[in-house]
C-alpha cells in the first residue's frame, strides 16, 4: 500500500549507458536478454597476473579542442555516452525548457581519471616532471568529469563529484532528487563513470578479491570479482503532465554498516537499513518490490552479506539478481549501470539473470534466478550499490 | 526550510604559522581524535578531518554517533593516491591493500562512521573551487528534504606540489554542526546557498584559490567573531555561490 511519500519522486526522461555490453541502451538490452557474459582478458594495459575484464573495446570519441585540459579516458566515456541515441538532445531540450542554471550535474566515480595519470606517472618517474598535457584539478580529481559535462553541455546548474567508491553513483542520484526537491533545479543530469585503471585491478588484487576467470556472483564456487568499466547517464526531472508516461525515481536509501573499511557487514546489517530507508523515503511496504537488483560482486563475502540482507528484510523475497557477471563490477559506475539496467526491466518487462551464475550457494539465502525471466514485468525495482567504507545505497524505481 | 543553524564548529591546521593567522579558534591534529589502531595508518586528510569534526560535535553538544555526514575535499587521499601511482608504475611496485582501500575519497567518512559506530548515511563529494559551496549546498538539500541534523566536514591535505604547481598548500580542515531551521543553541543563521554577485574577500583570495577549502574562511570568522545580517562569498570560483549570514535569532531572542 502507498502512504504518503517523505520526499517527491522524480521522472527519469532519457537514460543511455556505453558499457562492455556495448555502445547504447540498446545493446546492454540485448545483452541483459542473451545473458552471455562480456568479460574478456585486459587490453587496454598489462597487468602481472591473470583475470578478465568488462572493457570497452569500440573507440572512444574525441574532446573537443577548448575542452582539452578535461581530456582523459573517462570524459570520453562520458562523451561517448552523451553521443549515443538522442541522449543529447533530451539534455538540450531540458536547457531550453528550464533554462541552463536550472540544470544541475552530478558525477558518480570511484577514480575519476586515474588511468590517465597513471600514464603521467610513468612519464614523471621517467622525464622528472609530469607531462605538460597533465592538468590535475581537470582529470584526476573527483568532480573532473563533472566539469567537463557541464561544460561540454553549458549547464549552469550546481555541479560536483560524489565519491563514495562503490556506491558513489547510486549516491549522485539521491543528491540529483534532493537538489530537485530543494528547487535548485528543474532537472539533473546523473552520470555515473569509471574506466579500467591499473589502481583498481591492482588494488583489489591486492586485497585478493580479483578472480582470474569469469566471476560467478551468487555460486557456491565464487572466486571474486572482475573489473568493468561504463559511462550511465540518467536525465532526472521534475515530474509533469510531459513525462507522466516516464519511469520515476522514487527514493535512494543511504546508510552506513559502521564495520570495516574493506568488509561488509557480516549479516548485512548496513544493506538491510538503506533498503529499509528508500522504501520508507518513497512510503513503500517490502511487498510492493518485484525485483531486487543485487550487488552481487561475486566476492564470498560481499554477496553473503547482500543475500542475508534480502533475506531479512524480505520474509517473501521477490526474485533477485545480479548483473556484473555480465559487465564486471563498474565500481562508482555500477549504481547509475544497475539503476539503467533496472529501468530497462521496467520499461520492457523482463527480469535480467545472473550470468555466471550455476549452482546457489546455500549461505545466500535469497531467491536469485540464474536466467532472465521474459515472463515477468516487474513495476517497482530496487536495485543496490555498497562500497568501501561500509557505504551502502538502495535505489527505488517505478515504472510509469 | 527558511535557514540552517550552525550549532558549532571545529577547524585544524596543523601549520602553526597559518594557524596563527586565521581569525578564529584552529587546532592541530589532535591524535587524541583518533582511535589508537588508526593513528599510524591514517593520512594527514583523515586526522585533520577527525580533529576537526571532534571539536564541532563537542561544541555543538552532540554525540557523533548521531549525525549523518558530508564530507568534501578536493583532493581526497591525495598523499595515498600519489603513493601508489608512483608504486603502479615501477615494474616491481608494491600495491598493499591497506594503502588501496585508503585511497577512496570516502576514507575519512568511512573511518569516521566505524569509529563514531554511527550508521547514519555519510557522503563524500568534491567540487574543485566550489568544493565548499556545493558542500553548503548539499547540506542544505540533505536537511531541507530530510529534517534534522547533520555534520559538514571540509577537508584537504597537502597535495605533492608536481601534480598543480602552486596548488594545494595549506592543509587544512573544518567541521560544521547544522540544523534544519532555526533552533535553539545556533551560533549563527545561514541561508539559503544562491548565485549572486558578491565577490570573495581580497584577504583570503590567493590562498583560497590555493586551497579551495579555505573558501570556509569568511563564514567561520562570522561564527567566531559574530556580525550584521550580510551576504558572504562561499566560493573563490567564478561561479558565485553565496550565502546570508544573520546571528541566530532564537539565541537573540533568549537573551
Amino acid at each position: 500500500m502507498t502512504k504518503h511519500p517523505h520526499l517527491p519522486p522524480v521522472a527519469v526522461t532519457a537514460y543511455q549507458c556505453v558499457s562492455a555490453a556495448g555502445d547504447d541502451v540498446e545493446a546492454l538490452y540485448l545483452s541483459l536478454i542473451d545473458n552471455q557474459s562480456c568479460l574478456k582478458p585486459l587490453r587496454l594495459f598489462d597487468i602481472p597476473f591473470e583475470t578478465v575484464v568488462g572493457e570497452v573495446t569500440t573507440p572512444l570519441p574525441d574532446i573537443r579542442t577548448n575542452l582539452k585540459e578535461y581530456d582523459c579516458r573517462n570524459a570520453r566515456l562520458a562523451l561517448k555516452a552523451l553521443n549515443q541515441g538522442g541522449f543529447r538532445s533530451d539534455v538540450e531540450r531540458a536547457i531550453a525548457k528550464y533554462g541552463a542554471s536550472r540544470v544541475g550535474l552530478v558525477l558518480g566515480t570511484s577514480t575519476s581519471g586515474i588511468y590517465d595519470s597513471e600514464n603521467a606517472y610513468a612519464r614523471f618517474l621517467s622525464d622528472g616532471v609530469m607531462p605538460g598535457d597533465f592538468h590535475f584539478l581537470q582529470i584526476q580529481t573527483a568532480q573532473a568529469t563533472a566539469e567537463f559535462l557541464q561544460r561540454e553541455l553549458e549547464l549552469q546548474g550546481p555541479c560536483y563529484g560524489i565519491s563514495t567508491a562503490c556506491s558513489s553513483s547510486a549516491k549522485a542520484l539521491g543528491v540529483a532528487q534532493r537538489l530537485i526537491a530543494a528547487d535548485f533545479c528543474d532537472t539533473v543530469l546523473v552520470a555515473g563513470v569509471d574506466s579500467l585503471c591499473r589502481l583498481t585491478l591492482r588494488g583489489f588484487h591486492s586485497l585478493q578479491l580479483i578472480s582470474s576467470e569469469a566471476c560467478r556472483p551468487m555460486d557456491i564456487n565464487r572466486r571474486g570479482i572482475n573489473i568493468g568499466e561504463g559511462a550511465a547517464l540518467l536525465l532526472l526531472e521534475r515530474p509533469s503532465a510531459d513525462n507522466a508516461a516516464r519511469p520515476r525515481l522514487l527514493a535512494v536509501g543511504e546508510s552506513s554498516d559502521a564495520h570495516h573499511m574493506s568488509a561488509p557487514h557480516p549479516e548485512g546489517a548496513g544493506a538491510v537499513l538503506a533498503m529499509t530507508q528508500a522504501l520508507r523515503l518513497a512510503g513503500r511496504e517490502v511487498g510492493d518490490v518485484d525485483y531486487i537488483n543485487l550487488h552481487a560482486t561475486a566476492s564470498i563475502l560481499n554477496d553473503q552479506a547482500d543475500a542475508r540482507a534480502v533475506k531479512h528484510l524480505f520474509p517473501n523475497s521477490p526474485p533477485c539478481s545480479g548483473v556484473k557477471g555480465l559487465l564486471g563490477h563498474t565500481l562508482g559506475a555500477a549504481g547509475a549501470v544497475e539503476a539503467v539496467a533496472s529501468l530497462l526491466a521496467l520499461e520492457r518487462g523482463f527480469l535480467p539473470g545472473t550470468c555466471g551464475l550455476e549452482q546457489a550457494d546455500p549461505n545466500c539465502p535469497c531467491p536469485v534466478i540464474a536466467s532472465p525471466r521474459l515472463d515477468i514485468a516487474p513495476k517497482l525495482v530496487l536495485s543496490n550499490a555498497f562500497g568501501f567504507g561500509g557505504n551502502n545505497a538502495s535505489v527505488l524505481l517505478e515504472v510509469a | 526550510m527558511e535557514c540552517m543553524s550552525l550549532l558549532g564548529f571545529g577547524a585544524c591546521a596543523p601549520d602553526s604559522e597559518f594557524r596563527a593567522g586565521l581569525p578564529f579558534p584552529a587546532f592541530d591534529i589532535d591524535r587524541d581524535t583518533i582511535p589508537p589502531l588508526l593513528r599510524r595508518r591514517s593520512s594527514q586528510a583523515t586526522q585533520m578531518a577527525f580533529s576537526a569534526a571532534t571539536v564541532a560535535c563537542e561544541q555543538a553538544q552532540r554525540s557523533p554517533k548521531t549525525l549523518p555526514s558530508v564530507f568534501a575535499s578536493v583532493a581526497g587521499e591525495i598523499q595515498t593516491t600519489d603513493l601508489l601511482c608512483t608504486e603502479l608504475v615501477k615494474p616491481d611496485g608494491v600495491i598493499s591493500p591497506g594503502a588501496f582501500h585508503n585511497s577512496v575519497q570516502n576514507t575519512a567518512a568511512g573511518y569516521w562512521s566505524i569509529a563514531q559506530q554511527c550508521i547514519q548515511p555519510t557522503s563524500a563529494l568534491a567540487a574543485g573551487g566550489d568544493t565548499f559551496a556545493m558542500a553548503i549546498l548539499e547540506a542544505w538539500c540533505q536537511l531541507a528534504c530530510l529534517g534534522g541534523e547533520l555534520l559538514l566536514v571540509c577537508y584537504d591535505e597537502s597535495w605533492p606540489k608536481y601534480l598543480a604547481p602552486g596548488q594545494g598548500e595549506p592543509a587544512f580542515a573544518c567541521a560544521m554542526v547544522l540544523a534544519a531551521d532555526a533552533v535553539e543553541g545556533g551560533v549563527l543563521s545561514i541561508g539559503r546557498p544562491q548565485l549572486g554577485a558578491e565577490t570573495f574577500p581580497a584577504d583570503w583570495e590567493s590562498l583560497a584559490a590555493s586551497m579551495p577549502v579555505l573558501a570556509a574562511i569568511p563564514l567561520l570568522n562570522l561564527a567566531a567573531q559574530g556580525g550584521e545580517t550580510q551576504n558572504i562569498a562561499i566560493s573563490p570560483a567564478a561561479s558565485g555561490w553565496q550565502v546570508q549570514i544573520s546571528p541566530c535569532s532564537i539565541m537573540q531572542s533568549s537573551l
